[in-house]
């Protein structure tokens, strides 16, 4: 079976993006436009891995990051940081990689396959 | 007087004297020596030298141990005031959490320079940066009997160096903006390839708006900057504002459709032709809708939203225009910066440049701009341009 990708952004287009390279990389995807939505989304999908934007209005990132970890479920779950600005991945205490705007998607792939295979 | 000048010579030729002399010691001493024999200074009476300190071009003061100023200059006396029973941050007007490491009171400790950058208060409060040093003024005994302050005015010098920090400060949200942008061109173009690798018509479409959309992102930020550079002239002529408003809701009506936002016109078709500058007019409006769209994109509470463009003519003849909408609203911690220069509340996709350049037209107009918002309910923003009178500038 497929692994499946949470993709976090308020950017539709960069969710467009990233799901469409995600599926044609073999991926199974979902996405989310905010933290809360994304905590929706995590129950019901049950992702292998995150891609979070961290720039999103109001921190809604960061918040969401927290209670993704306060849920004994999704604590260990990877997390792949995608932001425009250097250091904000500090808000995460534990990702998997971290990648600047405009992201290398190869270097992207490659951290996620060697995330989840 | 002439004892302080003894002194100092006194002091300078010492120095030289510890050592074998070199031949720059040799010049200032040939130096000092003809200061003493110029035309100008021969004879100078004690009046005289007390008129030359007096005039100097910068803020003199003399003080004692409790930092009383016992005498200062012309200048600082037309800016300042009287000193009599004063002590310097009385005078100055200094905010006492700004004294601490106060150059003067090193100087009574060690009897060596000391320099200190500092904000100071005229009379008429007016806040003025200075650069201040302080030195000791030694007795015959050569003890230090007081202490000499110069504050020298570097307003212009510190008014550059934020300008050169804003410029730093604009590149930098500049270069974030950009990077984005770039994320989304790269996205769009992953997906027009893919379309027609797919040979899929909605999928190209869909990559190719990705592409159009980042490219008009991309102008937005030229032309803002365009905005804050000194040299576009505004370029003023007599035109309909009407006109102008129905051009910006034509551009926008659309974009804002597709995320459940309707824009609708509340136009007082009597307000007649205005003196503005059309393409400074087209642009406060067009950084206020996108504003008003952003602020209703990200509130999640309201299922759609409105964004209302009014005009009205005011009892003075001056020519309003309103952007209003139901959106998330500005939050009261955020309130006092929204006009700050670069200030955004949009993350890294935001360069602050907006509401910026906006003041900076309106300001060009001779007009205003104001807001009034209530969180979670949403703001209106007032942009006020003068009646038909051209702003002297």
């Amino acid at each position: 079976m497929p692994k499946k990708i949470l993709v976090v952004d308020d950017e539709p287009h960069i969710v467009k993006y990233l799901t469409a390279f995600f599926e044609d990389s073999g991926y199974e995807t979902c996405s989310a436009a905010d933290g809360e939505e994304a905590l929706v989304a995590l129950r019901r999908e049950k992702p292998d891995l995150v891609t979070l934007d961290l720039q999103m209005p109001n921190e809604t990132g960061t918040r969401f990051y927290r209670n993704m970890t306060k849920d004994k479920e999704f604590k260990n779950l990877p997390v792949i940081v995608i932001s425009g600005i250097p250091g904000r991945h500090l808000a995460v205490s534990k990702p998997v990689a971290v990648f600047e705007k405009p992201i290398d998607r190869n270097a992207l792939l490659d951290a996620i396959k060697k995330a989840i295979g | 007087m002439d004892a302080l000048l003894a002194e100092e010579q006194g002091r300078l030729s010492n120095v030289g004297c510890k050592c074998e002399e070199t031949g720059i010691e040799a010049k200032q001493k040939r130096v000092l020596a003809g200061q003493r024999r110029h035309p100008v200074t021969q004879g100078f009476s004690n009046v005289q030298w007390e008129k030359l300190i007096d005039s100097l071009p910068c803020y003199v003061t003399l003080q004692d141990r409790d930092l009383k100023v016992l005498w200062s200059n012309s200048l600082s006396q037309r800016d300042f005031g009287s000193p009599t029973g004063k002590t310097c941050r009385d005078l100055y007007r200094v905010d006492p959490s700004k004294c601490a490491d106060c150059p003067a009171q090193k100087t009574f400790q060690d009897g060596e320079i000391h320099s200190k950058e500092m904000m100071l208060t005229t009379k008429d409060g007016s806040r003025v940066n200075v650069i201040a040093h302080s030195s000791a003024f030694r007795d015959d005994a050569g003890e230090i009997a007081a202490i000499i302050h110069t504050a020298i005015n570097i307003t212009s010098v510190k008014d550059m160096q934020k300008q050169l920090i804003l410029l730093g400060q604009t590149v930098a949200g500049m270069a974030h903006s950009i990077k984005n942008i770039m994320m989304g061109l790269d996205g769009g173009i992953y997906v027009v390839n893919k379309g027609l690798e797919d040979k899929d018509q909605d999928e190209v479409k869909e990559g190719w708006e990705m592409v159009l959309l980042n490219f008009d992102k991309i102008s937005h930020i030229v032309k803002d900057i365009i905005y804050c550079s000194k040299e576009r002239e505004p370029d003023f002529q007599r035109v309909i504002p009407n006109n102008i408003i129905r051009e910006v809701y034509e551009l926008f009506k659309d974009v804002a459709a597709r995320y459940r936002i309707s824009i609708e016109l509340e136009l007082d078709e009597s307000l007649q032709e205005a003196m503005v500058d059309p393409m400074g007019f087209h642009t406060v409006l067009s950084n206020l809708v996108t504003n008003a769209m952003d602020a209703c994109k990200i509130d999640v509470w309201k299922d759609t939203h409105l964004i209302e463009l009014r005009s009205r003519r005011a009892e003075d003849g001056s020519t309003v225009v309103e952007v209003a909408d139901n959106g998330i609203g500005i939050d009261k911690d955020i309130r006092e910066h929204v006009f700050e220069d670069l200030f955004s509340s949009k993350g890294d996709k935001g360069t602050g440049l907006g509401l910026m350049v906006t003041q900076k037209i309106m300001r060009e107009h001779g007009g205003n701009i104001t807001f009034r918002s209530r969180p979670g309910q949403g703001t209106t923003f007032v942009a006020t341009f003068p009646g038909n009178a051209l702003p002297s500038e």
